[in-house]
């Protein structure tokens, strides 16, 4: 023994075998091959960034961005495809046995990242069963940074996931940002002044901005309250820096086959007998007791598609297993800060697993409307109205449509590209009525001391590589997280990497705890996980217990 | 009889060493071939050909590392020259267009991204800081494939570094003060 630890025989092994476990089975490998590039569209979120991807043979190994940067859930996409939290299979039989079981009662499909191709058949398809198509907004605005010298957000995440990057970053020198927030956020920060709100008093705030000082140099006002829209109105932001999204054109024929466009919060209580819901990739989420309210009370069938069982399949019937970006071909919705149409498809970089379930496919099928060929057929429609430019991502050109036979244009769009129409004029902004928040009940600051500060949306799957950087980084709030300031860690009874339960009066939740200075007292910053969304709502009072 | 304890140990220790020194490397690498007799040193003098004609970068700046068949059949149409080696890799590999199949000394555990321009570009190393003199050898160095790694035994080509190991990229990135984070390396 003595004699064998002075020569190389036990070190060796001990490193051998450490490689030999690298390539133990099901230990991911990225393929050996020809190492290439190819280009797409980031679809995880409307940004729709150009993307180059770096495989080695059909393996995308290396994300990166095409003129900009991904953020860090682009960067790393390519990881989604082997999520442990992945849905792989579910009961599709079963489910459209039960939704044809419910035929001619009142059907509903809940889209949360509306603007797709895929939205144009699901509103068609429910045009065809008379059903009601839904989206989180009925009529989504655009916002032209460009055009903007002085923005107001209360709270808009605007320098940290809004809109689209490039465009944020080309506008940022020229216009001056007033961050009213509770927390100084990474946009606060950022912001040539930050103003400091009570938690949950954002809906007071916007009331008063007619008595700010910089209220006459306001030329945009950004936040999530219903009465935003009728701020920028009356600041003359319509027209200027507020326009309706725009979307490309799609085929006639559609338009005349869509169901209208229904705000989910207008839909009458205890009305939907099956709901279809689509949630890959989600941009908002609904809290599941306002999704329950409009459900009948008799045995209603919920389906949701999924890419993953963290979201609705915690509470549906169903949840059938969907593919996702970057396994499938998809096209992006257009972003916040869209105001003229543009087209863009996310190419699959993997191929698409075995198993996985369309709702566009599932729907057509119900409804006999043929959706197979759709996005073939808008990029179609798009060549032939002759209008924009192509830009290909992989020689930075830009070739107007004119110039492309329909066959270049979809090859264009497939090799990663993005059609835009410049020159295109705004959609006018159309004053939607206040969005109906549901009443509230009184919450009693003695049973509930802390006010809920809610992280941005992100209910998609991250890679669990971003999940351990953002846990051990604190750059952003893990989404079963929450933040509280060390006085009311210590009421409390909690400590920072400690567990408790959040309780709201909608129930209770496990999270875990981040104790955290800048944290204002009396509020607690919630996590973007669904668990959590669905016992904080809007500015909910909470308590943590601890366990 | 007092002294046999301490010989049994020593002669104990002997065989060890012995074992472990002579033995072990027999035991545990396994010598390959590599599929073609390739000299540098005659492709360097008499082709005047430079180690980046072959082992060229892409238009995209990665590696293409050992060229393939196409490349060398740019210029060996036909057996340029008698030798066995050169007449071997027309028959085998020429004319019935085979790839040959390299064994690759510096190839790397999966889970580690080495960018070859990053190091010869930016970090100005000559390819011989690594690879030793290859270029001027006039045979390929035996192959040895460590029999449960699966990697060769020396990818520096004896250019004074150990075999395959992460000490020795850390202790090169140690001494230019580049040792910045695990994720340099290891996506
Ligand atoms: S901002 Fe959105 S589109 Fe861009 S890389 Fe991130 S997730 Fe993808």
């Amino acid at each position: 023994m003595a004699g064998a630890v002075l020569t190389p025989a036990p070190w060796r092994l001990i490193t051998d075998t450490a490689l030999w476990s690298e390539n133990w089975p099901g230990v991911p490998r990225p393929a050996r091959g020809e190492i290439r590039a190819r280009f797409t569209t980031c679809a995880l979120c409307p940004a729709g960034c150009a993307v180059r991807a770096r495989c080695v043979g059909e393996q995308p190994v290396l994300l990166t961005g095409v003129s900009g940067g991904l953020c860090p859930f682009g960067l790393s996409a390519h990881h989604l495809p082997y999520h442990p939290a992945r849905l792989r299979k579910g009961p599709v039989a079963e489910a459209t046995a039960a939704v044809a079981g419910k035929a001619g009662q009142g059907i509903a499909v809940l889209d949360l990242n509306p603007g797709r191709t895929a939205s144009w058949s699901y509103r068609r398809a429910m045009g065809a069963m008379k059903g009601a198509y839904l989206t989180p907004q009925a009529e989504p605005f655009a916002y032209d940074l460009s055009a903007a010298r002085t923005v107001l957000s209360i709270g808009t995440p605007l320098l940290d996931g809004w809109g689209t990057p490039s465009k944020v970053n080309a506008a940022r020198p020229n216009f001056r940002l007033i961050q009213a927030e509770a927390m100084e956020s990474r946009t606060a920060m950022l912001a040539e002044q930050w103003i400091p709100i009570a938690p949950g008093s954002e809906s007071a705030f916007a009331k008063s901005i007619p008595q700010l000082e910089a209220a006459r140099e306001l030329s945009l006002v950004l936040g999530e309250g219903p009465e935003i829209a009728e701020i920028n109105q009356r600041i003359g932001a319509f027209g200027k820096t507020v326009f309706g999204r725009s979307e490309a054109v799609v085929p006639e024929t559609w338009t005349r086959e869509a169901a209208a466009v229904t705000a989910f919060a207008d839909v009458p209580d205890h009305s939907i007998a099956v709901l279809l819901i689509d949630e890959t990739p989600a941009t908002s989420y609904i809290p599941w007791h306002r999704i329950e309210q409009k459900l009948v009370r008799d045995n209603p069938v919920v389906v949701t598609f999924a890419a993953h069982r963290g979201g609705y399949a915690r509470h549906a019937q169903f949840a059938l297993p969907t593919a996702m970006y970057p396994e499938v071909l998809d096209d992006v919705a257009p972003a916040a800060d869209a105001i003229r149409p543009v087209f863009r498809l996310a190419a699959p970089l993997v191929a698409t697993p075995t198993g996985v379930v369309s709702l566009a496919e599932f729907v057509g099928t119900l409804s006999g409307v043929p959706v197979a060929n759709v996005l073939r057929e808008r990029a179609d429609a798009i060549h032939h109205a002759g209008q924009g430019t192509l830009h290909t991502y992989a020689d930075r050109q830009r070739t107007a449509v004119k110039e492309l036979t329909a066959d270049a244009f979809w090859k264009g769009l497939n090799e990663g590209g993005e059609w835009t129409w410049e020159d295109a004029k705004p959609r006018a902004a159309v004053m939607n009525r206040a969005e109906v928040r549901p009443v509230e009940p009184v919450e009693s600051p003695a049973d509930l001391p802390l006010v809920a500060i809610s992280e941005p949306h992100y209910a998609g799957l991250v890679s669990p590589l971003l999940t351990k950087l953002y846990q051990e980084s604190n750059l952003l709030l893990a989404p079963n997280r929450i933040a509280l300031h060390p006085k009311d860690a210590r009421d409390a009874g909690v400590v920072d990497g400690g567990r408790a339960m959040l309780q709201t009066r909608l129930g209770k939740c496990a999270v875990e705890v981040t104790v955290d200075a800048a944290v204002p007292a009396g509020a607690v910053q919630v996590g973007s996980a669904p668990g959590i969304q669905d016992v904080c709502g809007h500015a909910a009072r909470a308590k943590v217990v601890s366990v | 009889m007092k002294l046999r304890g301490p010989i049994v140990f020593l002669a104990g220790v002997l065989v060890a060493l012995g074992a472990g020194w002579a033995g072990f490397p027999r035991l545990i690498y396994q010598t390959r071939r590599q599929p073609v007799d390739f000299s540098h040193q005659v492709h360097a003098e008499k082709a005047g050909a430079k180690c980046e004609d072959c082992h060229a970068y892409r238009a995209d700046g990665s590696f293409a590392g050992v060229p393939a068949l196409d490349k060398c059949s740019g210029c060996h149409t036909a057996a340029m020259g008698s030798t066995v080696a050169e007449k071997n890799f027309i028959d085998q590999y020429v004319t019935p267009q085979r790839e040959p199949e390299w064994l690759v000394y510096a190839r790397q555990p999966e889970n580690v991204y080495f960018s070859h321009i990053t190091h010869t570009k930016r970090g100005n190393l000559k390819c011989e800081q690594c690879h030793g003199n290859q270029g001027a050898s006039n045979s390929l160095p035996p192959y040895q494939q460590d029999r449960i790694s699966g990697y060769s035994r020396d990818i520096w080509g004896h250019a004074g570094r150990p075999a395959m190991t992460m000490d020795a990229c850390v202790a090169c990135h140690r001494q230019s003060h580049l040792e910045h984070s695990c994720l340099d390396c290891h996506k």
